[in-house]
């Protein structure tokens, strides 16, 4: 019998065990899904997006499905790094899987105010720096369509932390590597790709937004295509490692982001549609490299043929 | 709590629109409460994507044994649209039991049970539970309300567990009283406050009612719907306004099932 394909991946010089990673907001602080999934099984958790204070959220509806996905207007809604460093992050710690701290601000110093505590705090393997949220009315998304922004965040917490720093790009901007090579050249050691695409939809019955915030992120399935071939441009443009992100549902939509150059995945919506869905694309790859002969997945992370 | 591919026992027409859906279920689910729900998937499809909750109707007993649970559910949208299309034999994947449930403490004697249309469905298996905690069930009544005839379900699902006396109520007059639910429930809220009022519909209905419940100091607990796409704490789509105005609350992990006063109505 042939050996178990090697499915250990790099990501910002933090090892992984296999490629599959939590995308943030999908999946708690972890221990929301511990009765259901063998956490220690995860390539990494990300998790919800952190702020300096607790943070309310936006009003409800916050969510409505669309087809194959969903929009969601959450706010980014979290207990706040002191809270999450006290409550959260004991539990993480007895995990052998690396946790990724998801942080955004609504200014350049609140992220470096961040990244300063986050340096702190022990057992944190790496720092998601989002600058693609689409649902807070100042910072999010804001700094993740200009390029100078994008870098000056990167660069202010790339200042504060010695931690490997992965930049989440947002996918509504017009070209993808601009914004990508900016942050790499601010200091970013890894490129997560992509958050949601900003949408609306509207119930025609009362002519009002399904989501109280009118414009919510459209996630699941649906951007699929969009996130691919963004990881591929993205992949072209930059020598750092790319996380794929992008209504991955299974293992086959997962291996397509690694084909086009992404080096891991986060999964998301998949998480609440199959809480075991991680589970099931991490066997699903391995039986992908037995299949097809490979011994590492590296041998699959860029093999686009064209 | 438990994910599992189960398959359908039966789904059957209860009156127009609403229909009762049998499945079986792991036997730990004899452990749920009145209250709890379920998150609902039809395997592999992404059309719906998301799940759909439920509240749990009853559980099925084989030989004594938790066999299954049943929903009872109102054809609303997409998704209930191809679950009433579902026939004995199909797979669907079953996430619960999850959620709060209703409490019934010691010394509950006299309940008053409020429900508004498909607002029924947990309260059938809430009834089942009342004797065996010690209450008094012919001194206690349910309140049915409901937009028509065709929107009252379960009255002699209600009587068979041993409750007396219904009340009927439709906005139409087809049935029951002419009027809204909590206009008997007041008069008879006034008579003599319960030890405890448990309510499930409209969130119009749950304010009226909760609103009865605080001038007449009856403790209430109630039963809200909300929109979710996990079920599990992690998405926070279904966030519910709280009393600490600093912070929501969750439908899927503080609730569904909630006291009264813990709402801002």
């Amino acid at each position: 019998m042939a050996q178990a394909p090697d499915l250990s991946v790099r990501i910002a010089g933090v090892p992984l065990k296999n490629p599959v990673m939590t995308a943030s907001g999908t999946f708690g602080y972890g221990r929301e899904f511990s009765l259901l999934v063998d956490l220690n099984r995860l390539g990494g958790i990300v998790v919800k997006g952190l702020s300096l204070e607790p943070s309310r959220g936006n009003p409800p509806p916050r969510i409505a499905e669309t087809p194959c996905g969903m929009l969601n207007a959450i706010g980014l809604e979290n207990v706040g790094i002191e809270a999450f460093a006290a409550e959260k992050l004991p539990y993480l710690q007895t995990l052998s899987t690396p946790v990724w701290v998801n942080i955004y601000g609504k200014s350049v110093e609140a992220y470096a105010r961040l990244a300063e505590r986050i340096q702190e705090i022990e057992g944190i393997a790496g720092v998601e720096v989002n600058i693609s949220c689409p649902n807070v009315k100042s910072g999010g998304v804001a700094f993740g369509v200009d390029p100078q922004a994008a870098h000056a965040v990167i660069r202010a917490v790339r200042e504060r932390t010695d931690l490997p720093l992965m930049a989440k790009l947002s996918p509504n901007v017009t070209d993808i590597t601009v914004i990508a090579r900016s942050v790499v050249e601010a200091g970013a050691d890894a490129v997560s790709l992509i958050n949601t695409l900003t949408g609306m939809a509207v119930d025609v019955e009362n002519r009002r937004s399904r989501i109280a915030n009118i414009t919510g992120g459209l996630s699941g399935p649906a951007i699929r295509p969009v996130a691919v071939r963004m990881v591929w441009q993205a992949a072209q443009a930059v020598d750092v490692p790319i996380v794929g992100i992008g209504g991955i549902l299974t293992a086959s939509d997962a291996l397509e982001f690694l084909i086009a150059g992404a080096s891991a995945v986060q999964v998301g919506t998949a998480n609440f549609v199959n809480p075991r869905a991680t589970l099931d694309i991490i066997d699903g790859i391995e039986a992908y490299l037995v299949r097809h002969r490979f011994t590492s997945l590296t041998d699959v992370i860029g093999s686009l043929q064209w | 709590m438990f994910q599992e591919r189960v398959k359908v026992l039966w789904n059957t027409l209860e009156c127009s629109g609403y229909y009762r859906i049998g499945m079986q279920s792991n036997p730990g689910y004899s452990r749920a409460k009145p209250g709890q729900f379920v998150m609902v998937r039809f395997p592999d499809e992404v059309t719906p994507l998301l799940r759909r909750p439920f509240s749990i109707h009853r559980l099925i007993l084989h030989q004594g044994r938790t066999a299954g649970i049943e929903l009872l559910y109102k054809v609303v949208g997409t998704g209930t649209e191809k679950l009433s299309l579902s026939r004995k034999g199909d797979g669907l994947d079953l996430l619960g039991p999850l959620g709060t449930h209703f409490k019934i403490p010691e010394n509950t004697r006299r309940v008053f049970i409020v429900a508004g249309g498909i607002g029924v469905a947990p309260m059938f298996f809430l009834s089942a539970t009342l004797e065996k905690a010690g209450v008094d069930l012919t001194e206690s009544r349910i309140f049915i309300g409901g937009r028509s005839r065709d929107d009252l379900l379960c009255m002699n699902d209600f009587i068979s567990v041993g409750m007396r006396t219904v009340h009927l109520t439709t906005e139409d007059g087809s049935a029951g009283l002419r009027d809204l639910v909590t206009t008997p429930l007041e008069r008879a809220v006034a008579e003599r406050a319960p030890d405890r009022i448990y309510a499930c519909g409209p969130l119009p209905m749950i304010r009226a009612v909760a609103k009865i419940a605080r001038r007449y100091r009856a403790p209430c607990q109630v039963s809200i719907e909300s929109l979710m796409a996990c079920g599990l704490g992690a998405c926070l789509g279904c966030a519910v306004e709280g009393a600490d105005p600093g912070k929501y609350l969750h439908a899927c992990i503080d609730g569904p099932v909630f006291e009264a006063d813990r709402l801002n109505l």
